[in-house]
């Protein structure tokens, strides 16, 4: 254990850990916009200086290793000067014009104007960047909004390991890019929308927030995914009722802030038109009933033809649809006992409802004909 | 997995074998792309250059249907060069001798012989993976902290591509085995990691989903443990005879003893082998129910059809990969009149009851998902600890046997659930269906990243299905040049079973002799082709990682076949 002092107050950190990481932890707020924990340190943005006693100038505490007595000011006079000065910087090429900006109360480069009550620019102001990219129904690239904090790049490599994008050119016409600036859908982006999650400005929006609404108008809902077994917590934005986007967030109990293409972008299919919204039963069983007085037959195409068919079935109540199931299982089983009934759960249904179906099949059915697709 | 995720973003030394993790698992993958950036050493065994590969230290290159003789050829060098950890195996295992016998004779130059991976590089798998050696960086289970172990941690991640296989069980003897030999078991990012493909299929089979088990893997067949919880559900006695699995349940309605079937939230007529007998078999029933969230392929064949909520839609909870019991809370309401699945089955099994003149006996009527769930505590001892109170945050991983109980991490530490660890003699079997001259080519399945299984859901978003809105077939320019097909051509796939009309990618993503298509595509459905008669004998789950097949270019005049 190693015992440092931060802004007069001592505290504990890992032989290894970095100085802004413990800072944080222990609710010491320094400054910082290209940082995140589960990257490594970039020093790119300078805002996270600080003064370490006995050192000549001061130095960014993202890359810095603790050392065991390090004596260390956050807030002198001189470094928050050069903050304020950073910040004016960045907002030189960075258009203020929050009022109509989708990242409205969640910009972090927003977040520090407000905190250095910097409301415009005292250089000249000048677009480095006035490109625009809407290539992909996932996500648009804004790139007057890009301070160049390369998180973007640095998740891409570091967590992702999709390597599709890099720092292009020089100076102030340098921006992030595709390898010859090729659309997204070109490049070897795998579209998981993790650089737009960690953005820290306007330059990256999920496409279906644009124009949707502010951020503080959004109600948060959280939940599992609903596709794959690694079980990420999803977040998602909702306005009206409505799903506006989905993220990650810090406290993921196995994915921290990230997911993947599916689970950020692929939840619309929630809300397709196709979705069954009431109990159908089978034109033929329906006449059979008497529910319908026209005969009808099951055609012999096979089911993998063509769109699905609604049309061949007739909507009935849930009071009708359930007497009808119960009805003619009962009478399967009365007549080829229990075993003639199979069931499939599913590894997309919880627990509690899995649970509850291999109950039906076992004490209500009374036969073990119960799987599911975890074979296939 | 007897570990959990995000202990592999520290391992020394990880193992990837049938799976394509960066398309099926991509956040667990972006724990791997982690550790390797630190500096750990990836080995990748996969007959396809998967998305993996690019951060590999080493890729073998087996044929489909191939890797025992690796795994055993790394199990022989394990024990020539003496990586075996021998205390491990003296205090914590039994039958090593047995096993040992069972691989003296598959040397590396053997298994070379028969997959066409270089011995070396057999070699050096065996090595980075039994002393968990690293690329570069500082291990902090080797290195770290003054209680340096001898060797590193190394993982094992697989999935589908080593148990869809006609000898999958032994695959999965085979890969535990390799890490007790190594003592890669029982301490943090070690151990033998199934990657579950479906959110809930970890939770689907600890509650009883499967026809040999009640909730939390207790054999119908015990009749103490039926017994206890028979009598936590109300009734004398339950069934003892273990129930079909999904494919013998098709064989069932051929033979005219399955008469109806209930499916909830599945689609089996894609997601089963030999579709065009799926299809004749589903409409012999008598009475079919699915219960869905849309109208799929399986549904329209379904007498009732009944709409349900999705998991955007309820609340309850799904178990993932590492065993973790975590909640669902509902983000938006059910359309029109579509309901919670509990709700349904609960209503269904209510109504059931009553028909067969027996209301009353077993309770189906919850109040709540928490209600079910205290059931699923007494009658599931690996959840007994676990209520719906409990889970805020983080969840719990089972084995959760008490309400004070804080999870279970990773499993078999100190000591293996069974008591000693038990190695399994292993012998090679090659699958069931192997190329000929009719068939030259071996089709293997799975998914791409864009889409999920069946495609129920994934071809109805927007995005995704603007980036890859219909199936293709991955194929070799040399099997591609054979039959004059071109990259974004039509191209037929034929097999025993039936055939299918797709697109062709031509690459090297596939080696020659080898196909890939995924089973999304309902106009090109890849289990047309499989084969549904030899299934691994137990655990019954089909072979869909090697089928026989051939390509066809309609556009060709002439094909060989004709000319024949």
């Amino acid at each position: 254990m190693i015992k440092l002092t931060i802004d007069g107050k001592t505290v504990h950190a890992n032989p290894g850990d970095h100085v802004l990481d413990v800072a944080l932890e222990n609710g010491i707020d320094i400054p910082h916009l290209c940082h995140h924990k589960d990257l490594f340190p970039s020093g790119s943005c300078r805002m996270c200086l600080v003064q370490v006693e006995g050192a000549p100038r001061p130095q960014t505490s993202c890359g810095m290793t603790v050392q065991d007595g390090m004596v260390i000011d956050t807030k002198t006079g001189a470094i928050e000067a050069m903050r304020r000065d950073i910040v004016d910087l960045f907002v030189s090429d960075h258009p203020l014009n929050c009022v109509i900006c989708d990242k409205n109360g969640s910009c972090d480069l927003q977040d520090n104007a407000y905190r250095y009550n910097i409301q415009e620019t005292s250089f000249d102001f000048e677009l480095s960047r006035p490109k625009y990219y809407d290539d992909n129904p996932f996500y648009v690239r804004d790139y007057q909004y890009c301070i160049m904090c390369g998180k973007c790049v640095r998740v891409c490599d570091e967590i992702v390991g999709a390597n599709a994008i890099d720092f292009s050119g020089r100076g102030f016409t340098s921006i992030i890019s595709t390898p010859f600036e090729v659309p997204l859908a070109e490049s070897d982006c795998v579209f998981c929308g993790n650089c737009v999650q960690i953005c820290p400005t306007a330059a990256l929006l999920p496409r279906s927030k644009i124009g949707k609404g502010r951020e503080w108008e959004m109600e948060r809902r959280q939940t599992i995914c609903g596709y794959c077994g690694v079980g990420c917590t999803v977040e998602y934005a909702l306005k009206d009722g409505k799903i506006i986007y989905a993220q990650g967030t810090p406290d993921g109990a196995v994915n921290g802030e990230f997911l993947c293409v599916k689970g950020r972008f692929g939840w619309d299919f929630n809300s397709s038109p196709d979705r069954l919204t009431e109990p159908l039963i089978r034109k033929d069983l329906a006449y059979e009933l008497g529910l319908t007085d026209e005969p009808w037959e099951m055609p012999k195409t096979s089911a993998l033809k063509g769109k699905p068919k609604l049309g061949n079935f007739i909507p009935v109540s849930w009071e009708q649809a359930i007497d009808i199931t119960a009805t003619k299982l009962a009478g399967i089983v009365q007549k080829h006992g229990p075993d003639a009934v199979v069931g499939l759960t599913s590894a997309r249904c919880t627990n509690e409802e899995n649970y509850l179906f291999q109950k039906f099949m076992r004490a209500g059915v009374g036969t073990n004909n119960v799987d599911h697709c975890a074979r296939l | 997995m007897t570990n959990s995720e995000q202990e592999v973003r520290d391992a020394d030394c990880i193992l990837i074998t049938g799976s394509n993790t960066g398309e099926s698992h991509p956040v667990l993958s972006y724990e791997v792309i982690r550790a390797v950036k630190k500096g750990a050493s990836l080995v990748v065994i996969d007959p396809r250059a998967i998305s993996m590969t690019r951060h590999a230290t080493l890729h073998l290159r087996p044929k489909p249907g191939h890797d025992m003789h690796i795994f055993m050829a790394m199990a022989h060098v394990i024990i020539r060069e003496g990586w075996a950890d021998m205390d491990f195996i003296e205090a914590r295992t039994e039958e090593f001798e047995t096993f040992k016998q069972s691989v003296m004779e598959t040397t590396p130059e053997v298994a070379a012989l028969a997959t066409g991976v270089p011995a070396d590089k057999i070699e050096e798998a065996a090595r980075l993976y039994a002393l968990g050696q690293r690329q570069s960086g500082k291990s902090i289970y080797a290195e770290g902290n003054g209680t340096a172990e001898p060797r590193g941690h190394s993982t094992i991640l697989y999935a589908m591509g080593i148990t869809q296989r006609s000898n999958g069980t032994d695959l999965v003897h085979m890969l535990a085995n390799l890490s007790m030999m190594a003592g890669q078991i029982g301490k943090p990012s070690t151990g033998v990691n199934p990657l579950r493909g479906q959110s809930n299929v970890q939770g689907a089979c600890d509650l009883g989903g499967l026809p040999n088990v009640l909730p939390g893997y207790q054999k119908v067949f015990d009749e103490a443990k039926r017994k206890a919880v028979a009598e936590k559900w109300g009734v004398a006695d339950l069934p003892a005879k273990v129930g079909l699995t999904v494919v013998e349940m098709g064989h069932g309605m051929a033979e005219g003893h399955v008469r109806a079937m209930y499916v909830m939230g599945e689609n089996p007529l894609m997601s089963d082998p030999n579709t065009n007998l799926v299809e004749q078999e589903f409409r012999l029933l008598d009475f079919m129910i699915s219960q869905d969230i849309f109208l799929n392929e399986t549904g329209q064949l379904a007498h009732v059809v009944l709409p349900a909520a999705s998991s955007l839609e309820k609340d309850g909870t799904f178990t993932n990969t590492e065993r973790r019991v975590q909640m669902l809370y509902p983000v938006v309401p059910p359309p029109g009149q579509a309901k919670a699945d509990w709700e349904i089955v609960a209503a269904i099994a209510q109504k059931f009851d009553e028909k067969m003149g027996r209301a009353g006996h077993v309770k189906w009527n919850f109040a709540s998902t928490a209600e079910i769930m205290a059931e699923v505590a007494a009658v599931t001892p690996i959840y007994g600890g676990i209520s719906h109170q409990r889970l805020a945050g983080d969840g719990l991983q089972w084995p959760c046997p008490t309400p004070e109980h804080p999870g279970t991490q990773y499993l078999h530490a100190g000591k293996f659930s069974r008591g000693l660890g038990k190695f399994f003699p292993i012998k090679v079997t090659l699958p069931y269906e192997q190329p000929d001259e009719e068939y030259p080519l071996i089709l293997t399945t799975g998914r791409v990243l864009y889409h999920y299984h069946t495609g129920t859901m994934t071809r109805r978003s927007e995005g995704l299905d603007w980036r890859v809105p219909r199936g293709y077939v991955e194929v070799n320019p040399v099997d591609a040049a054979a039959i004059d097909l071109l990259d974004g051509g039509t191209v037929k796939i034929i097999s025993r079973r039936g055939e299918v009309r797709t697109q062709a990618r031509i690459g090297e993503r596939v080696p020659p002799g080898v196909v890939f298509l995924s089973f999304h595509w309902k106009e090109a459905p890849a289990n047309i082709l499989t084969q549904d008669e030899k299934l691994d004998p137990i655990a019954k789950i089909p072979e869909y990682k090697a089928n026989a097949v051939r390509l066809e270019n309609p556009k060709m005049k002439r094909t060989k076949k004709a000319k024949a």
